[in-house]
């Protein structure tokens, strides 16, 4: 089914794109998303990656794979400290898996899937972090400045970007 | 067979965790260590800043429409102050001329040739941002093969901003002076106060809270007040002397009461960057 698709370099396409706008975004509107102290970070890739999972159904798609990718391309390319996202995205797929098995997939369970997904992307990537003494910032300024800010405006961005994805998902298809 | 598979992942996962560590552990070190990125590293960056380029700059140019737009609104105003700036800028640059000439010739007398305030510019564009939380990162347009070298200082609008992490064939990574990992800000600065004296000290921080940076650790007793200009000394490193950081905003004892504690206001607004300048010392 997946090697007969227009899914097949559709949705490659799409997330090396949205990587990309990751990055626009936060420069463009870094006055309004990086206002310390709280500060929003857009994280549309794993938006990409676990709408992959909800509209996967019985199609089979090599998501963890390609997660492990962008996580690599993510990885070199932004942070240049190699070896965080390219095993937390799998992750985020392996664990949104493992929740679709146990709640259907529509619009709100999606949006609970993707809070807890965004928590374990943000958390994960802060213990790395301080692991290499890339940030001092403690526990709980953590949780008010970076987790709270950035869980709003990508639950906001599920909120809006939901429909269009299913309906490029559906067309891809 | 269950308990074999919940085993297995088990492993798996502490395997992942040690891969993890060993990674960061020595892509950290290559990073402090070494003046360029591995090879592969290098070409891959490249390539994927080849193609962030078809993204970035339709989005790049979309916003800098839409700024000009609102900017257009208060030109009026804007054009009559600096009018009147525009005058007494011109008396500076002559000024500033006869001043570098006399200068040039007094370093031909004494056969200096290249002093600590000697540096060319390269300017380069903003690509993209890190989008990271703890990492104030930016990728410029601008790498080896136009002269860029790792921890060359950057600027932007009159004012320094951070300096260069990482170098590519292509692009670089531009670390911020917001960022406060243990090497992104100390940059060997000098104070001269308001008597004539001269206190040199090391940037040391950044409190996001307030916007500002720290300098901690002085132990001068020359009295340093508000409004007094913070420039690069030019010591130890490729920073050139005499670039511009930020006026003093507060003079304040340290925790333990034994010295002195700056909180200085950045020259530039650090959190809207679009062209910049590499700083390029002569060595």
């Amino acid at each position: 089914m997946y090697r007969l698709s227009k899914m097949r370099f559709g949705f490659p396409i799409g997330l090396f794109l949205l990587l990309f706008i990751d990055g626009s975004i936060s420069q463009i509107f870094s006055r309004q998303m990086f206002n310390t102290p709280s500060v929003m970070v857009s994280h549309l890739v794993v938006l990409w990656l676990v709408c992959g999972v909800l509209f996967e159904e019985n199609m089979a798609m090599p998501l963890v794979k390609w997660a492990a990718v962008i996580g690599a391309v993510f990885d070199l390319y932004y942070t240049g400290i190699f070896g965080v996202y390219i095993f937390v995205f799998p992750l985020v797929v392996y664990l949104t898996r493992q929740l679709v098995n146990y709640i259907s997939p529509n619009f709100l369970s999606g949006l609970l899937i993707y809070f807890i997904d965004i928590t374990i992307v943000e958390a994960l990537s802060f213990v790395a972090s301080r692991a290499v003494h890339m940030t001092s910032m403690s526990g709980s300024s953590f949780l008010v400045n970076t987790l709270g800010p950035t869980l709003a405006f990508n639950l906001a961005m599920f909120v809006i970007l939901y429909f269009p994805i299913r309906w490029v998902y559906n067309w891809l298809k | 067979m269950q308990k074999f598979s919940f085993n297995r992942r088990l492993v798996i996962i502490i395997v992942c965790l040690i891969v993890s560590f060993a990674l960061m552990t020595v892509s950290v070190a290559i990073r402090n260590k070494k003046s360029t990125p591995p090879l592969i590293q290098q070409f891959g960056n490249d390539i994927v800043g080849l193609t962030d380029r078809v993204v970035a700059l339709p989005a790049n140019g979309l916003s800098g429409s839409v700024s000009s737009i609102s900017e257009l609104l208060n030109t009026y105003q804007e054009n009559q102050q600096l009018k009147k700036q525009v005058s007494e800028l011109a008396q500076t640059k002559v000024r500033d001329q006869t001043l570098a000439k006399e200068n040039k010739q007094l370093k031909q007398q004494i056969k200096l040739n290249d002093s600590l305030t000697d540096y060319t510019a390269i300017s380069a564009a903003v690509i993209t941002r890190t989008p990271s939380s703890w990492q104030n990162q930016v990728v410029i347009n601008k790498g080896s093969s136009a002269g860029v070298v790792k921890n060359m200082p950057v600027m932007s609008g009159s004012g320094l901003v951070g300096r260069v992490a990482e170098v590519n064939k292509t692009n670089s990574k531009v670390e911020l002076i917001t960022d406060n990992n243990d090497s992104a800000n100390r940059f060997a600065v000098s104070i001269t106060t308001k008597a004539g004296k001269t206190v040199n000290g090391v940037l040391s921080g950044y409190k996001s809270a307030t916007g500002q940076i720290v300098m901690d650790n002085l132990t001068t007793k020359s009295k340093i007040s508000k409004g007094d200009k913070v420039v690069t000394s030019g010591l130890g490193g490729v920073t050139p002397k005499g670039l511009f950081v930020g006026t003093v905003a507060k003079s304040v004892g340290s925790d333990y009461g034994l010295s002195t504690k700056l909180y200085i206001t950045p020259a530039t607004d650090l959190s809207n960057l679009n062209i910049v300048t590499v700083a390029v010392t002569k060595q």
